[in-house]
């Protein structure tokens, strides 16, 4: 099964995590949102699937590019 | 044939006129002959095998693709017979590989370059650059836009092999890749692009890609060999590459008939040349219709994202939106549409990507639409909510400052009318480069517009050392925040009218007729012709 990798656009913090493993999601649905330039930036899956690892927690620093979370297709 | 009888040539050998008129009769119908001959080889193009694998992966050729462009019937061929001046090469180089000529799109003459790959991969021989050059040479002086349909391999081997191959090719034409942008050009990629195809996309004001074709400098085979990279096509210089990455491309599609629609769609927003305004269209029914609801497309709290894309679909014309470079810097939108039936140029900042936060990205997008449009008499609408631009280790070092006045500056020389309309969010910096101060010719702001140097809570931080949750910090809040509402800016005229939200369309037509370029009959002064066609 391939794997996605689900990256952020944007350095900040998170600020809440929407998502959990094994959710199912749908292509443009927030996994997270961060806090960024006092913004609530939320990211959002390109691709339908199954959440299999949530790669951060509530409060950590992220940095443009880095790999948040992985899914399943 | 004459019918009259032969006579007997005169005693000094010359013909008598009879004998004259049937020599002439019968060498006409030669060469009549002959030119049909030649005529149907040249139409051959690489022959019927090659098109036939074309055709059936539904690709089409230089020809149909010239055909399928043009008003019906409305080509005129200019080097028909034209064929590599190589004496070994002169059979089977139809056209040269190059079908050139002039059409009429829309009932309007542009100049077209098609590279026809059947023939020796449409590579660059000293004809058909000749071939090019005329194009590019009538298009500029009359006043045509220029099509190139892009499909190459790059120059001919061995043609352009050796010093003297090389001082026969090349440089001969110092203008062969100056933009001065006095006429508009749009490029379709539509197969390997490498070589001149590749330079004639970049030096466009417009380029579409076929999925699947490629641009780049040089093939992943000369890669191979010459670097010991294994690439994939997709990878060097794919669609993806092109419109999220390095945003070479406006525009990808899936088929050769929707990239020349979008060439087609492109020119009619634009006029023919730049000391022309652009057509005026018919305002489509229901333009307008959803101005009475556009607040609702601002999200509840003033930190959450959206979509800035519907809000400029409900100001302008019905379904008058051309995206360009939809995937590259998507914090800003650049987008060609109709107001009232008139071309305008949008760009607008947008939330739903890093919050409106303008990264290098966005800034080179937003610089070179910008030149773009006031190479061709196009006016400016700014839309804005961003709250800044994108800070840090990685903007650095993607030259940020440098991309930041790049931008800055274009709009500095910009002599279309420039309209800005402050939807929300306007800080620092950046609210110079979407249109603040006199950096527009009118500024609108919606009553939900807030401005200021930095957000209220960095500022409570900074100017009174209080941290979100420590006593005073909300009374400084709020005061910083009133204060970043739009009644300062329009207390001190730094924003000329605000609007109601429902309003802004109406508002932005009667502005627009305000600022007419009557002294000049609408055209500009193209201060940015020479700027560069990408960053």
């Amino acid at each position: 099964m391939a794997t996605i990798e689900v990256r952020v656009e944007v350095t900040g913090l998170v600020w809440e995590v929407v998502a959990r493993p094994g959710d199912r999601v749908a292509a443009g649905d927030p996994l997270m949102i961060l806090e960024s330039m006092k913004m609530e930036i939320p990211v959002v899956t390109e691709r339908e699937g199954t959440i299999k690892e949530i790669l951060v927690t509530e409060g950590m620093p992220v940095s443009e590019g880095q790999v948040v979370a992985l899914m399943e297709r | 044939m004459t019918s009259e009888p032969a006579q007997p040539k005169g005693a000094n050998g010359t013909m008598k006129r009879s004998e004259l008129t049937d020599d002439k009769a019968v060498a006409s119908e030669a060469q009549l002959l002959e030119y049909e001959a030649r005529r149907e080889q040249a139409l051959a193009m690489g022959g019927a095998e090659k098109l036939a694998k074309r055709r059936a992966v539904g690709i089409r050729n230089a020809r149909e693709r010239v055909a399928y462009l043009c008003d019906v019937g409305s080509f005129c061929e200019s080097g028909l017979f034209a064929t590599s001046a190589m004496e070994v090469d002169r059979d089977r180089t139809p056209a040269d590989a190059k079908v050139c000529g002039y059409g009429r799109i829309g009932g309007r003459e542009v100049g077209i370059v098609a590279n026809d790959f059947t023939v020796m991969g449409a590579s660059s021989s000293a004809t058909n650059s000749r071939k090019i050059a005329q194009m590019k040479r009538v298009a500029i002086q009359r006043g045509l836009p220029m099509v190139f349909l892009g499909e190459s391999s790059g120059a001919r081997m061995p043609d352009t092999m050796g010093s003297r191959g090389m001082g026969t090719m090349l440089g001969n034409d110092p203008a062969q890749y100056r933009r001065m942008r006095e006429t508009p050009w749009a490029s379709a990629v539509l197969g390997m692009c490498y070589g001149s195809s590749a330079w004639y996309a970049v030096c466009s004001d417009f380029n579409v890609m076929r999925k699947g074709a490629i641009l780049a400098v040089s093939s992943p085979r000369l890669c191979s060999m010459a670097i010991k990279e294994r690439v994939d096509p997709e990878e060097l210089g794919g669609w993806r590459l092109h419109t999220e990455v390095t945003g070479l491309a406006d525009l990808a599609v899936d088929t050769d008939e929707e990239a020349l629609d979008a060439i087609k769609a492109f020119l009619d927003y634009l006029p023919g040349h730049h000391n022309e305004v652009p057509p005026v269209r018919g305002v489509p029914a229901g333009s307008g219709g959803g101005m009475g609801e556009i607040l609702s497309l601002l999200p509840a709290r003033r930190t959450q994202v959206y979509d800035m894309r519907k809000i400029l679909g409900t100001i302008v014309d019905k379904g008058s939106i051309l995206e360009l470079k939809s995937r590259f810097g998507k914090a800003v939108v650049t987008a060609l549409c109709r107001l009232g039936g008139r071309t305008v140029g949008v760009i607008a900042n947008n939330p739903l990507f890093k919050g409106g936060a303008m990264d290098t990205d966005a800034c080179e997008k937003a610089t070179s639409f910008t030149v773009l449009c006031d190479s061709f008499n196009i006016p400016i609408i700014l839309l804005v909510d961003t709250p800044g631009f994108v800070i840090g280790t990685e903007a650095e070092k993607r030259r940020a400052p440098g991309k930041i006045m790049n931008f800055m500056n274009a709009l500095s020389l910009v002599t279309v009318p420039r309209l800005s309309v402050i939807v929300r969010k306007s800080y620092g910096q950046a609210y110079l480069n979407m249109g603040g101060g006199r950096n527009s010719d009118e500024v609108a702001a919606w009553p939900t517009a807030e401005v200021s140097f930095m957000d209220p809570t960095f500022a409570v931080k900074i100017v009174h050392g209080l941290e979100p949750g420590q006593p005073r910090f909300e009374e400084q809040y709020a005061e910083m925040a009133r204060d970043s509402e739009v009644w300062g800016m329009a207390s001190v005229y730094a924003v000329q009218a605000v609007i109601r939200p429902q309003e802004t369309r109406e508002h932005l037509l009667r502005i627009l007729e305000v600022h007419q370029l009557r002294l000049t009959g609408g055209v500009g002064q193209h201060l940015m012709r020479t700027w560069p066609t990408s960053y």
